[in-house]
């Protein structure tokens, strides 16, 4: 099997695609959280008993660059990457295959961190008026996260389906 | 861009909107309002205050002086907060230059009728009160200009006409601020402010019978209504304008006879500005928060200084009530 795909070898095609679930997934978070943060920061300068119920909303976001590092885990681990001494032979399909495979979460989990952290100003608004109400305000940014879970199994199932077909 | 500008915005005002999510909080409550109403004396209307964030401002405050004193602090703590918000300069330019203007309209007519100035002057626009009171040469250029055009030796001028013309200047200005801040909301608010203001000069000028060219220079411009289609209702009856705006513009939906009644008229363009703030409590993050907050900050501090001077001057309380405004609540 042909061990270039469009100019590039089947590792570097793997390797990018883990790449990109990373840098996807980090960027979104570090958005995510510096724009929900920024926000519960105010809302404890003046009310410092509003910490921790702010402060799982400010973590939220932070979920996708976990998504992200673990579909790198996935690609190093599946396709025999991880710790080796020689480099696998990767064909160029299987490479540039595992790069599709990694870009829902790449995507993915970059945008809805954003939005998560947008949703979650609008949530912390509700908590800043109505401690009460954290329960409530929770929800609402733990349902963008469903698309980021979403991406996530979709690129874990694509992984693996490509694991049992090329790898045995 | 709107993607870029839905990002930046939240990180950029989100520490103040915060902030401002807990301190509307602590915004006077209407049940605090009927207490201070019912509150039989100065002393018991301080005591209602003093878990509030004016009590500590106002707890040496004995006399209209000391009221006033301590207000002005509130305010100055409140604008000192709109710096830290991190809001653009226009903006924060769009909330004090009118102080500045009402000192130089101090000045003026305090030069015209003779009497000191020094009692007149606020210390909370982005001209020290020393500058304002000094020489005319030292005022800056914005200032400077009003004063020359209106105290030439050879220009005699009356009150009314140092009115018209800083209230010109002034509106002009909030709008160019409201414009360089690129904000939409402040845009609107600038130009509903000029709507209100002209809808009251049309009728005060109606209630006097001026001739229509003199009305019309009343007129400021920057408002959603064409000046044209406002001096369309200047030849008809007071009743009838009043009839007509409540079908259209910033009045509409608005009851007829409140428009009319000039007296009150003040309450009605304060709580349709009230309204028109609202809005900004469903933007979940951006400047609108904090402006809206910031206005009905000041809004909060008029209603609070109409009630205490009131009661120390023994205004009764039904007086008092009706010029309540609407809350932002």
């Amino acid at each position: 099997m042909n061990e270039v795909f469009w100019g590039m070898s089947g590792m570097t095609w793997a390797l990018m695609g883990a790449g990109f679930a990373v840098i996807g997934g980090g960027i979104g978070s570090a958005i995510g959280i510096t724009t929900i943060s920024n926000t519960a920061s105010g809302i404890v300068t003046e009310d410092s008993e509003k910490f921790g119920r702010v402060l799982p909303l400010a973590a939220m976001p932070g979920t996708q660059g976990i998504y992200g590092l673990i579909t790198a885990i996935l690609v190093l681990q599946f396709f025999e990457i991880l710790l080796q001494e020689t480099a696998p032979t990767i064909p160029g399909e299987l490479g540039f295959k595992i790069f599709l495979s990694c870009l829902p979460v790449a995507v993915l989990c970059l945008v809805t961190a954003i939005y998560q952290g947008m949703t979650a100003v609008g949530a912390a608004g509700m908590i800043a008026r109505r401690s009460e109400d954290s329960g409530k305000a929770l929800i609402f940014p733990a349902l963008v996260e469903t698309y980021a879970v979403f991406s996530l199994i979709a690129t874990i199932l694509m992984l693996f389906s490509l694991r049992n077909m090329y790898m045995g | 861009m709107l993607f870029r500008k839905s990002v930046t915005e939240p990180i950029r005002y989100g520490y103040a909107v915060g902030r401002v999510r807990v301190l509307e909080g602590r915004m006077l409550s209407g049940g605090t309002y009927e207490r201070l109403l019912d509150a039989p004396t100065f002393g018991e209307q301080k005591r209602v205050l003093s878990d509030s964030p004016y009590g500590r401002f106002l707890e040496e405050a004995e006399t209209v002086e000391g009221i006033e004193r301590g207000l002005g602090l509130a305010l100055d703590e409140l604008y000192g907060f709109l710096v830290t918000a991190n809001l653009p300069s226009p903006v924060i330019r769009f909330f004090r230059v009118r102080y500045d203007y009402a000192n130089l309209e101090a000045r003026l007519k305090a030069e015209l009728l003779g009497v000191p100035v020094e009692d007149l002057l606020v210390g909370l626009g982005t001209v020290p009160i020393e500058v304002v009171k000094g020489s005319a040469a030292q005022l800056p250029k914005f200032l400077r200009d009003i004063y020359m055009s209106l105290s030439a030796e050879d220009c005699a001028v009356s009150e009314e006409q140092i009115t018209g013309v800083v209230d010109h200047a002034l509106f002009e200005d909030l709008n160019t601020a409201a414009k360089s801040s690129k904000s939409r909301f402040l845009t609107g608010l600038a130009a509903l402010m000029v709507d209100l203001a002209n809808v009251k000069a049309l009728l005060r000028a109606r209630s006097k019978n001026w001739r229509a060219p003199d009305a019309e220079a009343l007129l400021l411009d920057g408002g959603n209504t064409p000046l044209a289609e406002l001096m369309k209702l200047y030849p008809v009856p007071i009743t009838e304008i009043a009839e007509l705006l409540s079908k259209r513009g910033p009045l509409k939906g608005v009851p007829a006879d409140r428009i009319a009644d000039l007296g009150n008229y003040d309450v009605l363009a304060d709580d349709l500005i009230v309204r028109y703030l609202k809005r900004a409590r469903m933007v979940a993050a951006g400047p609108e928060p904090v402006i809206g907050y910031v206005m009905a900050r000041q809004a909060e501090v008029m209603m609070l200084r109409m009630l205490l001077i009131g009661r120390l001057s023994g205004v009764p309380t039904e007086v008092l009530r009706r010029r309540l405004r609407e809350r932002y609540e």
